[in-house]
């Protein structure tokens, strides 16, 4: 998955597993930046009494690097609290929710919102509240209406949202994850001498209906840069961005209060900023250990990234289906296009007219030039399919990293860095068989862009 | 080209790993519901220094770690350092003598 349950550690810890970060220019709204973290991964809608909510004793971060070395020179920081009407009966709601102040909700979340710049703290949002989950029509009628209402506009002129959404991240997991089969090349995979598959099929969308939790803001542009950044060949107009979430060192169960205090210091649990960073390239001894860390220590995974396991993977379970690549991996040969593509930002002149490059400082951050507009024809491969303002220009909520990355790792990329290498056939063609119209919620045209949850009474479980 | 080498972890208690040490031998957990004042009579106390956004974010939350529950955790009782994890603060002391009380009294 993006980053869902992508380590050890964090797989147990789903209310602080992060799983997508998306950032763009505001399609509707091309003077502000949109920057979306969602976390609580593969929400079953029907998951109820006690429906999905942020974890209280979660720190939620989004951080932003202005200058170009890894570090956040702007965070947002998001704290929430679950305030109960009546802790006497088990009921998440009593009658119908129509408004968040409603008097039949009974498990409500709030939270706050604190900017951090040069080691200040301001508080711009407090007691924000959350919209309930989508729990069916009798409990929540007309939800979209009622998921309006907690967009909030708060200080700066900022607008923010936290709550659940429909998972807008689409992927094949039942066939990537038996032994990285890929439907529409079935066939072709060495099927371990089985025979299983014969003929292509399509793909199977695997978190189709499933939800998610997002924090989401739309910030004006100007609010994320450093001061001068102008046009898109500026490497001021550039900006990396991504998510932590962190908990107190020590968690320990009171039996006599019946709850787990926390203690200590908040410690970083959980990491991302590029799609499948961790997921794919990070060896599972260190999984964990690189969620801890801070993007500006990735210069020591970066092995990882020049020389990718998949990328020795594909040619082995695909036989004569990627022979270029076959002969890069066996050369050793470093992947300076992804490097790029991933730690460093594309620099100019590699693609004609774009550059997201933030420096030599090997960082995994979601980097986005924020000077180019949003495309009128947007392309859901992004730049490899020629749209500009899709990943690995930040990243858009429908843009199909799964096939994009694939196809980076197959090599298609390559010849960008090294002119004299010719990508297999394969590479240019290789996915797992979804599109942006395998999300059955479909997206919003506006914020916060991802759409609708989907209901527990309509949804088959 | 980059190192190939694997990534060491970084010093300090990170939560995973006290959790996890909190099952090793000679690892001792306690909590306790007394001030930071209770331990005021232990030499060599040294704060961690906020280091980052977070710490500050943190900071703010629990500004007063005064009556909030301590916990104390003795990760290698031949160091004689000690753990002391109140609110958002964390101290590290070093006491001998207290660690061999402790020690006894969960043997």
């Amino acid at each position: 998955m993006s980053s869902h349950r992508e380590a050890p550690e964090i797989s147990k810890d789903p209310v602080a597993d992060s799983t997508d970060v998306y950032a763009f220019v505001s399609p509707d709204k091309p003077d502000t930046v949109t920057l979306i973290a969602n976390y609580i991964p593969l929400q079953g809608p029907a998951g109820g009494p006690n429906f999905y909510s942020f974890g209280d004793d979660v720190l939620y971060e989004i951080h932003i690097d202005n200058g170009g070395n890894g570090q956040d020179n702007i965070t947002y920081a998001f704290h929430f609290q679950t305030k109960l009407r009546d802790p006497n009966t088990f009921l998440y709601n009593v009658g119908p929710i129509l408004s968040l102040d409603s008097a039949n909700w009974n498990s409500r979340q709030f939270y706050s919102v604190t900017r951090i710049q040069h080691g200040k703290s301001v508080l711009i949002g407090e007691n924000l509240p959350c919209p309930p989950c989508n729990i069916g029509p009798l409990s929540t009628p007309n939800y979209a209406n009622l998921a309006n209402q907690a967009v909030h506009n708060i200080a700066g002129g900022i607008k923010v949202f936290a709550g659940q959404r429909a998972e807008g991240f689409y992927v094949d997991l039942g066939s990537i994850f038996d032994l990285a089969n890929l439907r529409p090349f079935e066939e072709l995979h060495a099927q371990y001498g089985m025979h299983v598959f014969s003929k292509p099929a399509d793909g199977v969308n695997a978190t189709a209906h499933l939800n998610v939790h997002s924090i989401a803001m739309q910030i004006p542009t100007w609010e994320l840069l450093r001061p001068g950044a102008h046009g898109e060949k500026d490497a001021a107009s550039v900006i990396g961005v991504w998510t932590t979430a962190s908990r107190q060192q020590v968690t320990l169960w009171d039996d006599w209060r019946g709850e787990n205090v926390n203690s200590g210091p908040f410690r970083q649990v959980s990491r991302l900023g590029n799609p499948l960073f961790n997921e794919v390239l990070i060896p599972l001894g260190s999984k964990d250990l690189w969620n801890s860390l801070p993007p500006t220590d990735d210069k020591r995974f970066a092995s990882y990234v020049a020389h990718p396991e998949l990328a020795g993977l594909l040619p082995a379970l695909y036989p004569n289906v990627f022979p270029n690549l076959q002969k890069l991996v066996n050369a050793g040969t470093a992947r300076a296009d992804l490097e790029a593509i991933l730690l460093t930002g594309i620099p100019a002149g590699i693609v004609p007219g774009f550059q997201n490059y933030t420096g030599p400082e090997q960082a995994d951050m979601l980097r986005l030039n924020t000077a180019i507009k949003p495309s009128k024809k947007p392309n859901a491969l992004g730049v490899i399919g020629g749209d500009l303002a899709g990943f690995p220009n930040g990243r858009r909520v429908f843009d199909d990293v799964v096939t994009i990355e694939l196809r980076a790792i197959a090599g298609v990329t390559y010849h960008l860095v090294d002119k004299s290498y010719t990508p297999d056939g394969a590479a240019g063609v290789i996915t797992d068989g979804l599109t942006a119209k395998s999300v059955p919620s479909g997206y919003l045209s506006h914020f916060p862009y991802l759409g609708v949850p989907y209901s527990g009474f309509d949804t088959p479980s | 080209m980059s190192s190939q080498s694997h990534p060491e972890p970084t010093a300090g208690p990170s939560r995973r790993s006290m959790l996890r040490g909190a099952g090793a031998a000679g690892a001792v957990g306690l909590a306790a519901a007394v001030g930071v004042g209770a331990a005021s009579g232990v030499a060599a106390a040294a704060t961690r220094p906020a280091a980052d956004n977070r710490a500050a974010v943190g900071a703010e939350r629990t500004a007063d770690a005064a009556g909030a529950p301590l916990v104390v955790y003795l990760r290698d009782a031949a160091s004689g350092e000690l753990d002391i994890f109140s609110g958002t603060n964390h101290t590290v002391i070093r006491d001998q003598a207290l660690v061999a009380r402790l020690t006894n009294a969960v043997r």
